[in-house]
């Protein structure tokens, strides 16, 4: 495997208004490689959002701190991280979050843009590897749940980041959608070479990982196997 | 200058309230169905009383002209002319003085023949509370604070407008002149169809006078003209203008012509002179021993008016031979605010010869009818 | 950034009726700006304009400092060397029939041609000879009139028709242009003597000066010298707190109007927050965010702008009626036209919709970019933290409040200031919504649940639940519904005042000409007198003066038959006064104490004929005759000061003793016929002002109707977005078998519950804002005291309004409901 693509330091968040005393993330230390697949489980509420959210650069840590490709990103300032998500980060959610009012390919292309990109063919080749050609035209409430999810990974990957993170992208869906997304989402990866963390409590993620991760109470747990997780 | 002629002017002026008696005659009130006093017979001349006004004629003017020298040898010439115009034989409301009987009107200009500039304004009031005023038994005129006023035989004038100034008094240096058959003026062939007229045409004149430029009133001298006249009568609807010259000869002989001069062309046949000898004897002149040439026109730019600028007089009669030219081309004024007609009326000067001797001449001339308009109110 | 900017501005076409009534809030709002803008512009340009044409070309008027001078000051004049025109003037008024009183101008036609052009065109020489006719009808016909084109055509007159007026008929010989509004009589000087019985004088000369302070220094004594400068001045003092008024009227409406654009703005951050988050995450920056919001406001705002701008310009020609109408009433007569058409209405409202959009939606914006992606992406709304935001915004209102009561306390600085005070207690109370729904919340429950069972108890927590949104919602219909209650009761209260004032000081059991445009000949005066059963006459006369530079009035009565008769209200001092009025004291209005600052003892100096006098004033007496302050005296005392025997009116007052009051009735009115003057009684006389007084109010009761119209769009916007927003819950509802007509009802019930909040907040509020406008306004711009009167009236018709108002936001929304609810599913878009 390639060299280290994100790692976090003692990563601690405190949420003031949640329940309890608020601790979401209790000390992570972590190393993921480049092109490495990790899943990450866990119960609702064990702190695996936030964990996204704080390598995403979307919300800052109490305590500890994220470097992705060798980089501090609170370092990068809010500008370097707008930056750092527009350029190398992909985003597949549980709902999706198409925006309601763009259409399947104006989606995809909105990604682009903001790359400063304005090239339409990459967006509906994305479109094209995600089975969706022709409904390019489409608003997200004219699509079903797993071809939103489809316009939601081509969206991620249309920039090719190195770094793709995933909040439950089959929470949302049945599970023959969901496997299919599986496949496609993994498969996407790793024909960019991008490094994929898939937060999900659904199995079998289990076994297009790399690597598996537990998150209990706001710390992490490395698991050897599926079988491991299943127990 | 003729009676007739004058009062043309006037009437002119206010035809449009002679218009409306016509009008007016049919309604209820019975504005104008006034008579009116005709200057039909020879008068009883009784000065000072008939300097005064004749409220029982309709119109009536007081007419002064001069030309005058500052100490410094600066030629100035002025014109101040005050016309009642009788509306009414009778008040509506004898007890209330805007309750209109006469309307007074008056006419003051300066020209400065140095500078060539000339200034000019008329106004025009009611009798008023105090506003303006022609006494009966001794001349004094008031027309707003404009006046002439005669005191122990020395008329007093004053005028002032924007800057521009007169006040000047008047002595008669000739006994005065009766126009016409003992004062009585025909002006034309029918019945009636005249005025009574005088003239002082010899006033030794001293004073000050202003123009805006000045910075203080400048002492003058020269000599002035003065034209009474007064009647009841309507100017023919044949008249067009007339030429009118108030000329003083340096060998002390005054000359007074007028051209009443008709539509078609003609001069009407009752235009006539008075030659004023330097003893004050006096003569009438008939049309015929008068001839007169026009050698140069100027026209107004404002007015687009053309009129003559220059003249040839001879009087074989009286041995007169003389050139006369206007001293400022300019000396138009538009009398907006009273009659509402534009006429030419200013200084002139000349030479010539007089019964075989070389003298030089100044005056006054007035030219009306040349800017149009004028006929068309009749 | 043009996906960003597209994402967002598709919502506009997406939600179009949510689009719809976010533009008519922003439109009314921005239109009621405008046309009380345009409204008063022109009425303060018609004004302009008719002082202008009257004007002239006249530098000066002169006057006696009361009543008329006399003709023969015109000699002087003409003999004054600075004096370069001058031209006599009467000038008054005439009822015409079936119109307000107009001006009616004596004038001499031969001077008044170097001042005016008006009678310069009559009489002209010409071949016109009906124009000839005229100016000789017009010297020698008592009768005859110059009429303005504009009365020509309002009153279909021509040369030869007749005028009918209350001084009798007239009869046209010229119409004359007139570039200004005002209708314009015109009559020969001679004339209007002998009609208003004034021979031997005249109101004034206006007068070309060239030499001003030489001319000022020859007549300083027993004359008022006025320049057209300090003649516009007191004029616009004049009108001072009238534009005020207006001013403040427009200026409550932009508040109402920014509050909804702040309430718009709400809803599309909160409609937006998810989308932001999205945008967020995949590399959008918080500025291209909150650009393309910005943007979106923007167009809204513009668009509203356009909309308001024209609604505001054809408001204006109704307003501008009522203005005029309240002019002419109170100062002088006045037919404003409307304004034409201009461009800038349009860019002013693009501006004013922008401007009051960038303003409102700061606090969105400053919300958008605070957003957390983390919290919004999970599908967290911001009302998880509501009620401690709510919290921490009622203690910002509580800040708001207290410094209002500061900037109260020093409202004597500036009106200014008071309505800034106002306008913080406005803000302030606004900011309680949130706090007051939460604390409502309970009671609110028990009785929407009781009354309307479980939609109702939903309803209710749905208010709760939403209360970012609502509460701004809550708080915009509160204003609005506030000011109907404040606006209201001031006027109720001022009414009452009104009432009361009338009936200590206008006593009399008939009045006689009143009407202004007559004055009494002495003679009847004498007449009356000598009628067995009068008690006494109060001889009225009062003429405007400038007091240290600002317009006031003189009033002369007849103190004994007052102190007899009268119970004024005194502010200071009592019925003992009189005896000191008596015998040569003033007493003065309470509005002339407070604008001049003049106590009980102290002396006020007056320009009279012979020159300044000093007046001891032993009293100060409550007045709404006047906002400019009066200075009240005997007739004796005014009679040795001015010289001016002009009566006014004349008040009859009846011996109680006599038995006979009606017979003595009947002979005072039938002597007043034979003099051709009207006569009113003590109830028509009261009824009248009180008449007036309404007219004078009729602007502020269109501005609050329209501060409920741009209100209820507020509300039925945040009711469309409630729904709109809500839809998956519909769908939940629909899930656990609600039916349609639930889902109905819970919609009426949202909307009641927050017109109910809201109506609740503003009896409070309301009634605090009418102390307000009483205590603070008034007293500060009118400078008298109004008593507050509580009266039901108005909080019934704004409840009526809030109930209306409510019923018809919810309209639309149930509309929709009934329509798409069959099909409603429970799923995300």
């Amino acid at each position: 495997m390639g060299p280290v693509m994100i790692r976090t330091y003692d990563l601690w968040k405190q949420y003031e208004d949640e329940g309890h005393d608020g601790m979401a993330l209790r000390g992570i230390n972590l190393e993921i490689k480049k092109g490495q697949i990790v899943t990450l489980f866990g119960k609702s509420g064990s702190g695996k959002t936030t964990l996204l959210n704080l390598i995403a650069g979307l919300d800052v840590p109490t305590k500890g701190r994220v470097e992705i490709d060798g980089r501090d990103i609170e370092a990068l300032g809010e500008a370097g991280r707008t930056l750092l998500r527009r350029n190398k980060l992909g985003f597949v959610f549980q709902f999706f979050n198409l925006l309601p009012t763009l259409t399947a390919l104006e989606n995809i292309m909105l990604s682009l843009e903001l790359a400063g990109m304005n090239d339409k063919r990459p967006a509906l080749e994305a479109l094209e590897h995600v089975g969706l050609a022709g409904k390019e035209g489409r608003f997200p409430h004219e699509l079903s749940g797993g071809e939103q999810q489809r316009v939601a990974i081509a969206r991620a990957l249309v920039k090719k980041p190195p770094v793709i993170l995933a909040d439950e992208p089959t929470g949302n869906l049945d599970s023959a959608t969901g496997t299919q997304i599986l496949d496609l989402l993994v498969k996407r990866c790793r024909d960019n070479e991008a490094t994929l963390i898939m937060v999900s409590h659904a199995l079998n993620t289990c076994e297009y990982a790399d690597r598996v991760l537990r998150m209990i109470d706001g710390r992490i747990v490395e698991e050897r196997s599926c079988e491991d997780l299943a127990r | 200058m003729r009676p007739g002629h004058r009062s043309s002017f006037i009437i002119v002026a206010m035809a449009a309230l002679a218009l409306l008696c016509a009008a007016a005659a049919a309604s209820p009130g019975g504005l104008c169905a006034e008579e009116w006093r005709q200057a039909a017979s020879q008068r009883q001349w009784s000065f000072p009383r008939d300097h005064g006004s004749h409220g029982e004629y309709r119109t009536e003017w007081w007419y002064f002209t001069g030309n005058l020298r500052g100490n410094d040898g600066k030629r100035y010439g002025y014109q101040l002319t005050f016309f009642r115009y009788g509306l009414a034989t009778k008040p509506k409301q004898p007890e209330n003085p805007w309750s209109v009987r006469d309307i007074y009107l008056a006419h003051f200009a300066v020209t400065d023949i140095g500078k060539g500039t000339f200034r000019y304004r008329d106004i025009v009031s009611r009798k008023g509370p105090g506003l303006a005023a022609a006494k009966e038994g001794r001349m004094d005129v008031r027309v707003l604070n404009w006046s002439a006023v005669m005191s122990s035989g020395r008329i007093e004038l004053r005028a002032d407008h924007e800057g521009t100034e007169l006040s000047v008094h008047l002595t008669p240096m000739k006994p005065l002149a009766l126009h016409g058959a003992g004062g009585l003026s025909k002006k034309g062939p029918a019945p009636g169809q005249a005025s009574y007229y005088y003239s002082f045409t010899n006033l030794k004149t001293e004073g000050t006078i202003k123009t805006p430029d000045m910075v203080a009133p400048a002492s003058v001298r020269g000599t002035s003209w003065f034209d009474q006249e007064f009647g009841s009568n309507q100017l023919a609807k044949d008249q067009a203008g007339w030429d009118w010259f108030a000329l003083h000869l340096s060998d002390g002989r005054d000359l007074m012509v007028y051209y009443l001069r008709k539509k078609d062309g003609t001069v009407e046949k009752e235009s006539s002179g008075t030659l004023v000898e330097r003893d004050g004897t006096s003569r009438s002149l008939r049309l015929a021993e008068i001839e007169m040439k026009v050698l140069s026109y100027w026209t107004s730019k404002k007015s687009s008016g053309r009129y003559p600028a220059a003249w040839r007089i001879r009087i074989p009669s009286a041995a007169i031979d003389i050139t006369a030219s206007a001293l400022v081309a300019n000396q138009e004024l538009f009398t907006t605010a009273s009659t509402g007609i534009t006429y030419w009326e200013g200084a002139v000067g000349g030479r010539g010869t007089s019964n075989g001797n070389e003298v030089a001449l100044e005056g006054y001339v007035e030219l009306t009818g040349y800017a149009g308009a004028l006929g068309g109110v009749f | 950034m043009k996906g960003v900017v597209r994402s967002f501005l598709r919502y506009l076409v997406r939600r179009k009726s949510l689009s719809i009534l976010q533009l008519l809030g922003i439109a009314f709002g921005v239109a009621a700006v405008v046309g009380m803008t345009l409204a008063s512009r022109s009425a303060l340009q018609g004004l302009g304009n008719a002082v202008d044409f009257l004007r002239g070309g006249a530098t000066h008027t002169l006057e006696r400092p009361a009543g008329p001078m006399e003709e023969r000051v015109l000699a002087s004049l003409m003999a004054d060397p600075a004096v370069k025109h001058f031209a006599p003037v009467i000038d008054r008024k005439v009822r015409l029939e079936g119109w307000e009183q107009v001006r009616f101008l004596g004038v001499d036609p031969f001077l008044d041609r170097d001042v005016r052009s008006i009678t310069a065109r009559i009489g002209s020489s010409g071949k016109d000879n009906v124009r000839e006719e005229a100016f000789s009808s017009f010297l020698f016909d008592p009768r005859a009139v110059l009429v303005d084109e504009n009365l020509a055509r309002n009153m279909r007159l021509s040369p030869g028709s007749t005028l009918q007026t209350s001084q009798g008929p007239f009869r046209v010989v010229h119409v004359f242009p007139n570039p200004s509004g005002e209708p314009l009589v015109i009559i020969d000087i001679g004339h209007a003597q002998e009609l208003f019985r004034m021979k031997g004088y005249i109101d004034r000369a206006d007068l070309v000066v060239t030499d001003e302070e030489a001319f000022r220094g020859r007549w300083a004594t027993g004359f008022r010298l006025e320049s057209g400068r300090q003649h516009a001045l007191t004029l616009s003092a004049l009108l001072g707190a009238f534009k005020l008024n207006l001013q403040a009227l427009s200026l409550f409406a932009l508040f109402v109007g920014v509050f909804l654009i702040y309430n718009t703005a709400m809803f599309a951050v909160v409609s937006r927050r998810r989308d932001a988050g999205v945008l967020l995450s995949i590399g959008a920056s918080r500025g291209q965010i909150a650009a393309a919001f910005l943007i979106e406001v923007l167009i809204l705002g513009a668009a509203g702008g356009v909309l308001g701008g024209v609604l505001g310009f054809l408001l204006s020609g109704f307003l501008v009626k009522i203005v005029g109408n309240t002019i002419s009433t109170l100062y002088f007569f006045l037919r404003p036209e409307a304004l034409p058409w201009s461009f800038w209405n349009l860019a002013g409202g693009v501006l004013l919709g922008t401007a009051a959009s960038i303003i409102g939606s700061m606090p969105s914006l400053i919300e958008l970019r605070r957003i957390q992606p983390v919290l919004v992406l999970r599908g967290r709304t911001a009302s998880r933290g509501a009620s401690k935001r709510a919290r921490a915004i009622a203690v910002s209102g509580a800040f708001c409040l207290a410094a209002a009561a500061g900037l109260f306390s020093l409202s004597f600085l500036h009106v200014y200031v008071g309505f800034a005070g106002a306008f913080a207690f406005l803000l302030g109370s606004s900011l309680f919504a949130g706090f007051i729904i939460i604390l409502c919340t309970p009671a609110a429950k028990y009785i929407f649940s009781r009354v309307m069972g479980l939609s109702g108890k939903i309803a209710v927590g749905n208010i709760r639940e939403n209360l970012g949104r609502t509460s701004v919602a809550v708080a915009a219909f509160m204003i609005a519904l506030s000011m109907s209650i404040g606006l209201g009761s001031m006027i109720d209260s001022f009414r009452s005042s009104l009432l009361w004032w009338m009936d200590s000081q206008l006593r009399g059991d008939l009045y006689i000409s009143t009407k202004g445009d007559v004055n009494v000949p002495e003679e009847l005066y004498e007449e009356l007198k000598g009628i067995r059963g009068i008690g006494g006459i109060d001889v009225f006369r009062s003429v405007p003066m400038t007091f240290r530079g600002r317009p006031a009035s003189i009033t002369s009565i007849d103190a004994s038959v007052l102190q007899r008769y009268d119970r004024f209200g005194w502010f200071e001092g009592g019925g003992e006064n009189w005896e000191a009025v008596k015998r040569g004291s003033v007493v003065i209005s309470e509005s002339f104490s407070r604008r001049f600052n003049v106590k009980k003892g102290d002396v006020v100096t007056i320009e009279g004929a012979d020159g300044p006098v000093g007046l001891h004033v032993t009293g100060i007496y409550y007045d709404y005759a006047s906002e400019h302050g009066v200075v009240m005296m005997d007739r004796s005392t005014y009679l040795g000061l001015f010289r001016d025997r002009t009566i006014n009116s004349l008040g009859i007052f009846i011996d109680e003793s006599g038995a006979d009051h009606a017979r003595i009735i009947e002979e005072v009115k039938q002597r007043a016929r034979s003099y051709n003057l009207p006569f009113a009684t003590r109830e028509e006389f009261h009824k009248r002002i009180l008449h007036i007084f309404d007219s004078t109010f009729a602007v502020t009761r269109s501005m609050r109707i329209l501060a409920v119209i741009v209100a209820f769009f507020g509300m039925a916007g945040a009711l469309m977005t409630l729904f709109v927003e809500r839809r998956k819950e519909f769908g939940i509802f629909r899930a656990l078998g609600f039916t349609t007509g639930d889902v109905a009802r819970m919609t009426v019930a949202e909307s009641l519950g927050m017109g109910l909040i809201s109506f609740f907040m503003s009896t409070v509020v309301g009634t605090v804002f009418a102390v307000i406008l009483i205590k603070v306004i008034n007293l500060q711009s009118f400078n008298w005291t109004i008593f507050y009167h509580f009266s039901a009236g108005p909080y019934a018709v704004t409840a009526l309004t809030a109930l209306a108002a409510s019923l018809a936001a919810a309209a639309y929304p149930v509309w929709s409901v009934l329509r798409k609810y069959p099909v409603m599913q429970i799923r995300e878009e």
